[in-house]
């Protein structure tokens, strides 16, 4: 008897011993992750409840700072177009890699080539690509207007970097500069799919549709998912492509074209309202997490089929 | 339970750690570009009280590659001398003026010894208000590089009034132009002003005389100015093309001019007065007058290149770009033939308003509360901001608070500017209107305003919409 509860403390101890091993493994990392991630966040969202400029006392605000959210139109109109941007850009880019992923996964030629060019402006300085983008469509002097002005005789040449089209540039560039990325992670996820699968489809006399509807689709899930997580998250995110394209020489956007990230930075780092600066990340926050839950969600639907 | 529990937690940690920029994508990189151009913008001395966020590209003279190392210190004066003042300063290699006054006053009071620090002019705002939280800090002078800083130190209660040394010393604050009235906050003034940059009209002389147009004169209304630059544009393609105006993007460019009548104030809350001068800029950009804002936008056009292409006659802007027109068509960086034929004029002026009224930006001295010198502060900001400062600053090519017949004679002397009277006179300034005076939510007021002048000026709204909306959102600030 005594010896069965011995052999039972020495285990304990055991695992005990083994649990704590792993602990300090994990320690490095979690420590840093919560020095300059999780406390610092955790702060945000209590500064959100607060009125703080950096310098004086700190004041409880309450609710104050989100209700003011409801009456600030420049803060309506970053929320617009932050998600309008999600929206364009996040399908955009996830079939635009996917085709380039399925083309540059065939035997073509100069293969590697291709993948290299697709993969390029991804690599590019933003402030380069930018600056790029500004020549080709800029209001008067751009070649994409003058087609526009001399080939299909548009008379009220379009102002791409400003009013309505303002997100239109900004998704296009962003599908652009990004498909690259995400086309080399669905390419990894192609290679991954079994040749066999492909065989026996072919054996069943499957088109080529149907092996990617029935085979391809279906294999690249946990590609596609993290795709979508990512690229999600990303998009809401989004501030220097704003800046660079419509900020002007003076990185200041106006209602077309101020996206939310931008709007936090003003409040906090140029207005030191940090309470209502963090109130807004919370809104930021919010979005992001009830979306990739969401998405979490679909995956686990289909991963239990 | 326990595992919706856990990709619950799985979710948000990864959300988080995204949104802090710990995930991994390429974005971190390009964030970090940015803001590397953003402090390679920062430079010399010419930025100061104004828009906060202005100053960043008011700056973007030339001079990326000398960012100066914050927190490189100097000093003047001997290392026996009995007091030691510490001063708070930027860019102390790229402005030259900081030594050349301290060493001018050590060099007069010899028991006195000043080590600046420089705090580096990217975030020398949140520098110098850490530096002064809590027990206070080691320096005995701060010098005040904006409007919107200034608000906060004050607002802080770490500056120390300065009201009570001026009228002991009776010094004449009628010297500086009118600028220390807008920087009192509740009748008591907090620092001293030594520098100053107020805006004037540039002009290429050859494009007025090949129009065979006069040059734009000293006393001009608006009105007149409108008609003038209208006068000396042409249409044209290419390189026959000439801009008879040209406004940066800027909202100080264009909306500013409302502020000169005196009346009105950019912190009022109604800005129905500013219609006129963006139905004005409007006008003129459909007219072909000027280059339109879209494009000017677009194409992220300085500045000191669209007066240096030599195709824009008349050009809004403020003294700092003296410095710069100077060393660069002497670098031969400007080609003289294009822009090297240049003369000043007064700023244009509402109906009824004396000549010489125009916008401006002043850096001001102050003593913190925490300083265990005051007196001996006090004594080098009064010099420092006073007469004889004036001229030691105005040679090295930088505009003091005070601007004297003397000082005027320095800038005008210096290698390259333009001798004849009508810009020796342009100089004279009779009112300088802050283009932010104080106010405790300047800041807030600005980001505001240039949202919606973007806009306006876009063409995304109406003027009349973009007016609504600032008199509605800032209306509800100031109440």
């Amino acid at each position: 008897m005594e010896h069965v509860t011995d052999m039972k403390k020495s285990r304990k101890a055991r695992e005990r011993k083994r649990a704590l091993v792993a602990y300090s493994f994990i320690a490095p990392n979690f420590i840093g992750f919560a020095v300059f991630t999780m406390i610092p966040i955790l702060c945000a969202f209590a500064l959100g409840f607060l009125h703080w400029d950096g310098n004086n006392a700190i004041q409880f605000a309450g609710l104050d700072n989100f209700k003011r959210l409801f009456s600030d139109t420049i803060f309506k109109a970053s929320l617009k177009n932050t998600i309008i941007y999600c929206i364009g850009t996040v399908p955009l880019t996830m079939i635009a890699s996917l085709a380039l992923a399925i083309i540059l996964n065939q035997k073509v030629k100069f293969r590697g080539f291709f993948r290299t060019v697709a993969f390029f402006p991804y690599v590019a300085s933003l402030v380069a690509i930018t600056a790029v983008w500004a020549m080709i469509f800029h209001p008067s002097k751009g070649p994409v207007n003058a087609i526009l002005y001399y080939v299909f005789h548009v008379k009220n040449l379009p102002n791409w970097f400003g009013g309505s089209l303002i997100m239109v540039t900004l998704v296009l560039f962003s599908v652009w500069k990004y498909m690259g990325y995400y086309m080399v992670i669905y390419l990894a996820g192609l290679q991954g799919i079994s040749a066999e699968l492909y065989e026996a489809a072919s054996l069943d006399g499957a088109s080529t549709w149907q092996k990617f509807l029935y085979v391809t689709w279906p294999q690249l899930r946990p590609t596609t998912f993290f795709v979508t997580v990512m690229l999600t998250i990303n998009c809401f995110k989004v501030y220097d492509i704003a800046i660079m394209l419509a900020g002007g020489g003076d990185g200041r956007l106006g209602t077309s074209s101020t996206v939310l990230v931008y709007y936090i930075y003003q409040k906090a780092f140029v207005e030191w309202d940090l309470g209502y600066s963090s109130a807004i990340a919370m809104v930021l926050f919010a979005m992001v997490l009830v979306i990739t839950l969401i998405q979490f969600r679909g995956q686990k639907k289909y991963a239990g089929e | 339970m326990k595992k919706k529990l856990v990709s619950l937690l799985l979710a948000s940690a990864m959300v988080m750690a995204s949104l802090a920029g710990c995930g991994q994508n390429g974005e971190t990189g390009t964030e970090g570009e940015t803001k590397q151009e953003e402090t390679e913008k920062e430079d010399t001395g010419k930025e100061d009280a104004g828009e906060d966020e202005a100053k960043a590209d008011k700056q973007e003279e030339e001079k990326p590659e000398d960012t100066p190392a914050a927190g490189s210190s100097g000093i003047s004066g001997s290392d026996s001398a009995e007091t030691v003042l510490k001063w708070a300063i930027w860019d102390l290699k790229t402005a030259t003026y900081w030594q050349e006054v301290a060493d001018a006053y050590t060099q007069a009071h010899p028991d006195v010894r000043i080590e600046m620090t420089d705090l580096g002019s990217a975030d020398y705002d949140t520098v110098l208000s850490t530096e002064l939280s809590g027990t206070g800090s080691e320096f005995d002078i701060v010098t005040i590089k904006d409007v919107p800083g200034y608000a906060t130190l004050v607002s802080k209660g770490v500056l120390e009034p300065l009201d009570e040394r001026i009228k002991a010393d009776s010094l004449d604050l009628s010297l500086y132009n009118g600028t220390t009235e807008q920087l009192s906050v509740d009748g008591a003034l907090y620092q001293l002003p030594f520098r100053s940059d107020f805006w004037i009209l540039y002009y290429n002389k050859d494009l007025y005389d090949a129009a065979n147009v006069e040059y734009p004169s000293n006393d001009m209304t608006i009105a007149q100015y409108d008609e003038l630059v209208r006068s000396v544009a042409k249409a044209g393609f290419g390189d026959e093309q000439v801009y008879g105006s040209h406004y940066h993007t800027w909202r100080s460019a264009v909306q500013l001019f409302g502020i000169l009548d005196g009346q009105h104030s950019i912190t009022d809350g109604n800005y129905d007065f500013t219609k006129e001068y963006y139905e004005m800029v409007k006008k003129q950009e459909e007219d072909g007058i000027c280059r339109s804002y879209v494009d000017t936008n677009a194409s992220q056009l300085h500045y000191s290149a669209a007066f240096s292409e030599g195709n824009t006659a008349t050009f809004n802007m403020g003294t700092w770009y003296i410095t710069t027109l100077l060393s660069s068509l002497a670098s031969g960086e400007y080609d003289s033939e294009l822009c090297g034929n240049w003369g000043l004029a007064k700023y244009p002026h509402p109906e009824g308003v004396e000549a010489g009224t125009t916008l401006g930006q002043v850096t001001g001295l102050s003593i913190p509360t925490s300083s265990e010198n005051k007196d001996a502060a006090w004594d080098f900001i009064k010099f420092a901001g006073g007469e004889e400062g004036a001229k030691i600053i105005a040679k090295t090519g930088t505009f003091p608070a005070i601007i004297s017949d003397e000082v005027i004679d320095i800038i005008t002397g210096l290698e390259g500017f333009p001798q004849d009277d009508a810009t020796k006179e342009a100089l004279k300034t009779t009112k300088i209107y802050l283009e932010a005076p104080y106010d405790e939510n300047i800041s807030q007021i600005n980001t505001i305003l240039d949202t919606y002048h973007k806009d306006i000026m876009n063409g995304d709204i109406s003027i009349d919409e973009g007016i609504a909306k600032m008199n509605e959102e800032v209306g509800a600030i100031v109440k």
